[in-house]
């Protein structure tokens, strides 16, 4: 069974997504810049942002997923491809140092390690996740978070009591 | 594609799918059958870099497939934030340490997406001649790397031979025979010895005549190679782009996704070239389109050594590389998937935040969908496919 | 000097004396075939093999063997010792016995039994035993794997191997190697490998097979379970193992050549060498083993399932096919 990519125009398709994403969700901000659909969405409303991506819009590949820690809260962008130049960026901001959000890997199955790294490096907590645990440090006794702000790197810190 | 009248007469191993050789749970639990529960690696000599697979078997057969990583974890994103701009490109060439040249240049393309700085043509033909011939260096040992799992000792010996050739013209060029640190931001450290031109043309002419001897005709013809890899780690286009995975390990499903095509970044669009893809989704095809792609960079080392033009090598930054507030995105295509960086930068000396999305962390995702219902002797040849680095997924 | 002579006519004394210098004829072929093949892979490669230790490397054997010395046997904690320890020798003995039985040149026998193909087969079948003891004695998984594949394809293996004798015992009609060697005739067109070619081939590949050599190195398995079934060996009693498998390599090229390309025979008569036909049969062994070593540098392994069916559904059917060919020809003829 073949996949069958997007076709057509770059602009008009990029259109069509700003169009279709914003008519069904109220975003904050949504724009074309520089060949770039630009969404910024409230985390609730991400998830189901994202589904309307795959299963309407057809957007097939999540391409990663940052999370950027600016001290008082947390910002992720979700990287959108559709194989064929376009490209959606959704952005969304998580408040307060305990950040939860829905998960997407039920939509793009390929969030799932994202998320997890996500997980291991922010301690941004994804509900719903199948599998949420560590990937890149010890899954036990190590409560901190590597990339937060607050953890400092080794030369300014030792490590006692770190594990 | 190479050789298709071949593969229509050859049926090859497993013809039904492998799914169907593993035990339901119900007939498991009414005879009291058990899977042994077995970790290989992370200390295996033939792992593609430090990995744990955590494996059920029942006999032979894989039931369940559980890559753990972190082995080689060095917080490269945390060690970014702390360093100038131009001191991070020497931590990506330590990701994916077999495409140093497609790291850098990927990193570069996101710093200059931030500064908006114009970078000479002379400098883009450099940049993109070293990351085809960084193609070729990472293709052939992959190739090897693949024999090698399935048993034959000799192949990746030929292709190590290539590789050394190819890191003796980098050594001339950048100094360095693995971590370059050449490609920088607007441009590259400094322009090509004179002689290099011509010793490239004969290192691609005098593989361009061996290269069909050495890596087709005594791989793709071999009964027991075609045994071992056809319909073993078969996917669907649908699997492929569900799991994210990108690079030759999408291309051989037959999803033409190529980033210098369809997000062309540098020069690409100058170039001529094709994308190259193959409909089987197993690890022979993956093979093809590793083989194939390796005879396109050379194409498009040529026409980059014929349309080279005169000029500087490195564009205005200015003294500092001090980017204002914003974000910068840059995505090339690696010999393994597509590689993107996105550089968060606060107005300072130093990055904000450096996210690097890695083709080998993504690609691994493949591991535990794919491999359960193979045998334990075809997890090496699926990793072929996949064809990971640890410095890539461990970051 | 003349009493010494004497005494190799007395019976037990000759055979004590030529079996002491088979073995040690074995032990020494051990050690150098490590450095054949390490020199063979070497210009396989494109590389030069080990060529510091001695000249060319001459002395590397040496050398590796006073470091296998000087290693320490490690063996794992919760390990079932006797078993562990009992592997390698049982694994070494058989390939050591079967020299017994292999004419070197007329009248070079160690011991020219009546029923030496009997008794080839049946010592040869004792290997599998071995590998069974290393992979259960080492309790762990990688072992138990490797030996678990090793005993299936030793054993499956032996079928074709026996089978694609039988050709060469209807011809001779006599059980004995010795027998075998002079009814193959004195040209090289008159040896059993021409009218037994598919025979040939089948014990060959089944001899591989036996031998445990790429492409059926699939117990040892070194991409997946990293050593198999001697995973957990080192030091002396890895080197034994090593030497156990390089000895049945040489064994199986020797009774190869001795049952199907005219042991000590020259290929026409004017070569003839009297009692110094060793060296004849020495070269052909040469030449045999070679072919193995060239083989394992140039092709992959095989799965344990397609190694199954090869042994299985093609060597065997070929086999039974040409028995019943030679029968018939021998009816005609």
């Amino acid at each position: 069974m073949a996949l069958t990519l997007p076709e057509g125009d770059l602009q008009t398709r990029l259109e069509r997504y700003l169009e279709g994403l914003g008519n069904r969700h109220g975003l904050e901000e949504s724009e074309i810049v520089d060949g770039v659909v630009r969404i910024v969405a409230k985390k609730v409303d991400v998830p189901a942002v994202l589904a309307t991506a795959r299963e309407t819009l057809g957007i097939p590949h999540l391409s990663f997923i940052t999370v950027v820690d600016r001290q008082g809260y947390f910002e992720l962008t979700y990287e959108l491809i559709d194989f064929r130049g376009a490209t959606v960026r959704v952005k969304t901001s998580i408040e307060g140092d305990e950040p939860v959000i829905g998960m997407v890997t039920g939509i793009y199955p390929t969030a799932n390690w994202h998320e997890r790294e996500a997980y291991d490096m922010f301690g941004v907590a994804f509900a719903g996740h199948p599998d949420l645990r560590r990937t890149y440090m010890w899954q036990d006794h190590f409560d901190h978070h590597p990339l937060l702000k607050s953890f400092e790197i080794s030369t300014k810190r030792t490590f006692e009591g770190l594990r | 594609m190479l050789g298709e009248e071949r593969r229509a007469e050859h049926e090859g191993a497993l013809t039904e799918p492998p799914s169907s050789r593993l035990v339901s749970p119900d007939i498991r639990d009414e005879f009291g059958l058990e899977t042994i529960d077995m970790s290989m690696g992370p200390q295996h000599p033939a792992m593609h870099g430090l990995l744990r697979l955590i494996l059920a078997l029942d006999g032979e057969t894989v039931v369940r497939c559980d890559p753990v990583m972190g082995y080689l974890h060095r917080c490269h994103e945390k060690i970014a934030e702390n360093r100038m701009y131009p001191a991070v490109i020497p931590l990506t060439d330590r990701l994916d340490y077999f495409a140093n040249m497609h790291n850098e240049h990927g990193y570069c393309l996101a710093v200059e997406d931030l500064l908006d700085v114009e970078i000479p043509p002379r400098a883009e033909y450099i940049r993109v001649l070293m990351c085809e011939l960084m193609r070729l260096a990472s293709h052939i040992p992959s190739i090897g790397f693949l024999m090698l799992e399935l048993g034959a000792f000799t192949p990746i010996l030929y292709a190590f031979r290539e590789r050394e050739r190819i890191q003796s013209i980098f050594e001339a060029v950048t100094g360095a025979r693995m971590m370059f640190h050449y490609i920088r931001i607007g441009g590259v450290k400094a322009d090509l010895p004179p002689d290099i031109p011509q010793k490239i043309w004969e290192y691609i002419e005098s593989l361009e005549a061996h290269f069909q001897r050495d890596f087709v005709d005594l791989i793709q013809g071999n009964e027991i190679f075609i045994s071992r890899t056809r319909n073993v780690g078969k996917m669907t286009q649908e699997q492929a782009v569900e799991m994210g995975v990108t690079g030759p390990a999408l291309r051989c499903t037959g999803v033409d996704f190529d980033i210098r095509l369809d997000y062309p970044y540098s020069i690409y669009p100058e170039l001529q070239f094709e994308v190259v893809t193959d409909t089987a989704g197993d690890v022979e095809a993956s093979y093809r389109v590793r083989i194939a792609e390796c005879l396109q960079s050379i194409s498009l080392i040529k026409q980059c050594l014929e349309k080279m033009p005169e000029g500087e090598v490195m564009g205005d930054t200015g003294r500092r590389i001090r980017p204002d507030e914003g974000e910068g995105f840059g995505r090339v295509e690696s010999p393994r998937g597509e590689y993107a960086v996105h550089v968060v930068s606060d107005g300072s000396d130093t990055p904000y935040r450096v996210h690097y999305r890695d083709p080998s962390f993504c690609n691994m995702q493949l591991l535990q969908e794919i491999v359960p219902g193979h045998y334990l002797p075809d997890i090496m040849p699926i990793m072929g496919l996949v064809d990971p680095v640890s410095g890539g997924w461990d970051k | 000097m003349q009493t010494f002579l004497n005494l190799l006519e007395v019976e037990p004394i000759r055979l004590l004396i030529s079996f002491g210098a088979v073995l040690f004829l074995v032990l020494n072929l051990a050690a150098v075939l490590t450095m054949a093949e390490r020199k063979v892979s070497g210009y396989i490669h494109l590389r030069y093999g080990p060529n510091r230790v001695g000249p060319r490397g001459l002395l590397q054997p040496a050398a590796d063997v006073f470091k296998l010395f000087s290693k320490e046997n490690v063996s794992p904690g919760r390990s079932d010792l006797w078993v562990f320890l009992g592997a390698p020798i049982a694994m070494f003995i058989p390939a050591a016995l079967v020299w017994v039985v292999v004419p070197f040149a007329p009248d070079a026998v160690v011991a020219d039994l009546n029923v030496a193909i009997l008794f080839f087969v049946a010592i040869t079948s004792i290997g599998a035993l071995g590998v069974v003891m290393a992979g259960y004695g080492s309790r762990s998984a990688f072992s138990l794997l490797g030996a678990l594949r090793g005993a299936a394809q030793m054993i499956s293996y032996e079928v074709p191997l026996i089978l694609s004798l039988l050709g060469v015992v209807m011809l001779t009609g006599s059980l004995s190697l010795v027998d075998v060697v002079q009814a193959q005739g004195d040209t090289i067109w008159t040896w059993y490998f021409l009218p037994q070619l598919p025979m040939f081939i089948t014990f060959y590949i089944a001899g591989l097979a036996e031998v445990k050599r790429v492409p059926f190195d699939l117990p040892e398995g070194e991409s997946e379970i990293v050593g198999g079934f001697m995973v957990e060996y080192s030091g002396m009693t890895w080197a034994l193992i090593q030497a156990a498998e390089f000895a049945s390599m040489a064994v199986i090229s020797a009774v190869t050549v001795t049952l199907f390309v005219g042991g000590w025979q020259p290929p026409l008569p004017f070569l003839d060498l009297g009692p110094f036909n060793w060296v004849w049969f020495g070269i052909k062994t040469a030449l045999i083993m070679f072919t193995f070593q060239w083989i394992r540098w140039s092709v992959p392994r095989l799965r344990m399932d397609q190694l199954m069916d090869l042994g299985w559904k093609v060597l065997v059917p070929v086999t039974l096919i040409w028995l019943f060919v030679t029968a018939g020809a021998m009816l005609v003829f």
